[in-house]
């Protein structure tokens, strides 16, 4: 992948506040703990990258930054909300989340353009014609206005999550979560997906993104963290990672994909 | 609607045969018997023997119909067989219904699909079929007339909504709105025609009419009751999915005529009312219980990533089932409930067998009781099976249809 430096003016990491802040987080499936006492805490704008070999928790954790899964025991704050039982703050926690997933996961009896919009006239309650703007704008900002009334089935795979990404941009999210979104796709339509990441992270988006993809850490990420057995096991910069890693677990496994 | 479906590719692979194009006619038909009938001797034998045993059956179909039959069975009993008890000067009630009804089926399939060679060619012969009895012995005149209207009703609706443009628009949504909500009220309309405003009672309904109502009463209730029971039972509270579960395996467990017996006997004395409500009751619950069922079969065919992916999107728990997970659960059932449909036409016949309700079915019975049509039982017989055949017919092609239109956004 060649892209040009990434320069990020607006983004000043260094006084950003924390947007996610986990402590201690433990989930278990069963018998099997699938996180381990994690916490993390993750600037707005800031991308970071979550490396780790499958069933390392990598996903799980993600998943419970949106609630998709429920965290056992200790504390996720997103954007000063806390993440509990109250229904209230899971909502203004979902309106605030945006994700992606590994099988796009469109609807697939609706049109791109009522995938689109289908969040904001029923969450935000958007008027129609507002949400169709909207849509369309995103549509173009992903590279597909042309596919708006097709149906999920008629696009590429490379389309599809495309069009997954603006379903989540469309909420207005502070928070985009990637759950491998480039695994389920042939080759040549990686790069497509990719690109569009890459420029939503240019424009300040705080992403948290599961990737085999070592280039867009290596180029996009501020941060790169390892999983392993459910354990936040290093994090660091994508240079220390890549030049100077610590852990020999993390060495194990970059010798395993690079 | 989508692009043309791509040509079948063995078709256009195959360069056309010029030596076989010039010959004549005869001589083809001559390869063709000869290669796909009498290809070997053992072929041949068969071939005969088949031929012999359709002439057979042919002649004795075209013999019985055309020199046998005493028609006059059907014909001397038309009212009793179409209506029965239904008080006759409110004759344009039931036309009225009729032509409403064709009126939708005009209106829907210019909607959502078109009406091909084959259908208009169905309508003509199911058209004749109906002239021809309602004609025959020159009495019914006006009903004749009537029925015509109701075929031009179909065909007016038809060219209404055919000439509008397909590609999505606001009157193309306005248009599907429209005639969706004819069809939700379709069944309730008829019901007040039938009945409300000095016409019939309840109890009048009688013969084919019956049927016609008692089909689309159970069909429509047990839909209606089977979306919950399904999600109660597919429900994580153990209360709810416990309660529906009983529901659907007490009232699959015993037939739909023990169930009507229950209708007669027992909710008598427990909610009384029109024995003919008490009916489309049981109809309802039944069919619902199966219906239910594969429906929830739906609900688990469907990935889970549906679920997340609304949830994610921030819609709670009523607009996900409302608005994701039914429309394709629904759409997916359709094969399976089309057939509960169809079976639960047919058992609409049960109800005359216990009920003192009396149907087509049973007015055959009573068309056939009278003395001088006594001989006349499997002409009486044949024409209640080719009705019920017909109505199964046109309900199996308007589901293929449907499957068809809703299949542009499948997975």
């Amino acid at each position: 992948m060649t892209t040009e430096p990434a320069t990020m003016p607006e983004r000043n990491l260094e006084s950003a506040d924390d947007i996610i802040i986990a402590e201690g987080v433990d989930k278990w499936f069963g018998d099997f703990q699938a996180l381990d006492n994690v916490s993390m805490r993750i600037k707005e704008h800031e991308i970071v990258v979550v490396l780790g070999p499958s069933g390392s928790g990598k996903s799980t954790f993600i998943r419970c930054l949106n609630r998709l899964e429920e965290h056992d025991k200790g504390r996720i704050v997103i954007d000063g909300i806390e993440m509990n039982d109250d229904v209230r703050n899971l909502n203004a926690i979902r309106s605030e989340v945006g994700m992606v997933f590994q099988q796009f996961n469109l609807f697939p009896h609706l049109s791109v353009m009522n995938n689109i919009t289908l969040g904001p006239r029923k969450v935000r309650r958007m008027p129609k014609l507002d949400a169709d703007a909207l849509a369309m704008q995103l549509l173009e900002r992903v590279g597909i206005p042309e596919q708006a009334e097709k149906y999920p089935s008629q696009l590429s795979g490379g389309q599809q999550q495309r069009v997954a990404i603006a379903r989540a941009l469309a909420m207005q999210p502070k928070i985009m979560l990637f759950d491998e979104p480039t695994s389920a796709l042939d080759p040549e339509m990686i790069k497509e997906v990719l690109d569009v990441m890459q420029e939503l992270a240019r424009s300040g988006m705080t992403m948290i993104v599961v990737t085999h993809e070592m280039g867009f850490a290596r180029e996009v990420a501020d941060r790169l963290m390892f999983f392993d057995e459910g354990a936040l096991v290093e994090e660091g910069t994508p240079q220390h990672f890549f030049e100077n890693p610590q852990e020999d677990r993390t060495k194990l496994f970059l010798s395993q994909i690079l | 609607m989508a692009e043309m479906p791509a040509p079948n590719p063995q078709r256009i692979v195959l360069p056309p045969h010029r030596e076989r194009a010039r010959r004549p006619r005869t001589v083809r038909l001559r390869e063709w018997v000869r290669r796909n009938l009498f290809h070997s001797r053992s072929g041949s034998v068969l071939t005969i023997i088949t031929a012999a045993l359709l002439g057979l059956l042919v002649y004795g179909v075209v013999y019985f119909v055309f020199v046998d039959a005493n028609w006059r069975v059907i014909t001397d009993n038309r009212w009793l067989l179409f209506a029965g008890g239904y008080p006759m000067d409110q004759e344009w009630r039931l036309w009225f219904s009729v032509g409403f009804v064709f009126l939708l089926i005009g209106l829907a399939y210019g909607t959502w699909a078109s009406l091909g060679r084959r259908d208009h060619l169905f309508i003509v012969l199911a058209s004749g079929f109906v002239i021809l009895l309602l004609a025959h012995g020159g009495a019914a005149i006006w009903s004749t007339l009537w029925y015509l209207i109701a075929v031009a009703l179909l065909y007016a609706g038809y060219a209404i909504t055919i000439r509008i443009p397909r590609d999505a628009g606001p009157a193309r949504t306005a248009q599907q709105r429209v005639v969706a909500g004819l069809m939700i009220a379709a069944l309730p309309i008829v019901l007040i025609a039938l009945l409300a405003f000095g016409g019939a009672r309840p109890r009048e309904l009688d013969g084919f009419v019956l049927n016609l109502v008692l089909a689309p009463v159970g069909i429509a209730g047990g839909l209606v009751i089977a979306i919950p029971l399904a999600l109660g039972r597919a429900s994580r509270l153990k209360a709810i999915s416990w309660t529906c579960t009983t529901y659907i395996e007490v009232v699959r467990g015993a037939p739909l005529l023990g169930w009507l017996f229950v209708a007669l006997f027992i909710l008598d004395d427990v909610i009384g009312g029109e024995l003919i409500v008490r009916a489309m009751v049981v109809l309802a619950v039944f069919t619902a219980a199966y219906m239910a069922e594969y429906i929830r079969g739906a609900l688990q065919a469907l990935p889970f990533g549906q679920y997340e992916a609304a949830h994610a999107v921030g819609l709670n728990q009523v607009q996900t089932t409302q608005l994701i997970i039914m429309p394709q659960a629904l759409r997916i059932s359709i094969p399976p409930m089309v057939g509960q449909a169809i079976s639960i036409w047919k058992d609409t016949t049960l109800v005359s067998v216990i009920l003192p309700l009396r149907e087509l079915k049973g007015n055959a019975d009573s068309a056939i009781a009278q003395f001088e049509f006594t001989p006349d039982r499997i002409e009486a017989y044949v024409f209640v099976a080719v009705v019920f055949w017909v109505v199964a017919f046109i309900m199996s092609r308007i589901s293929q249809r449907v499957e068809g239109s809703l299949g542009i956004g499948e997975r």
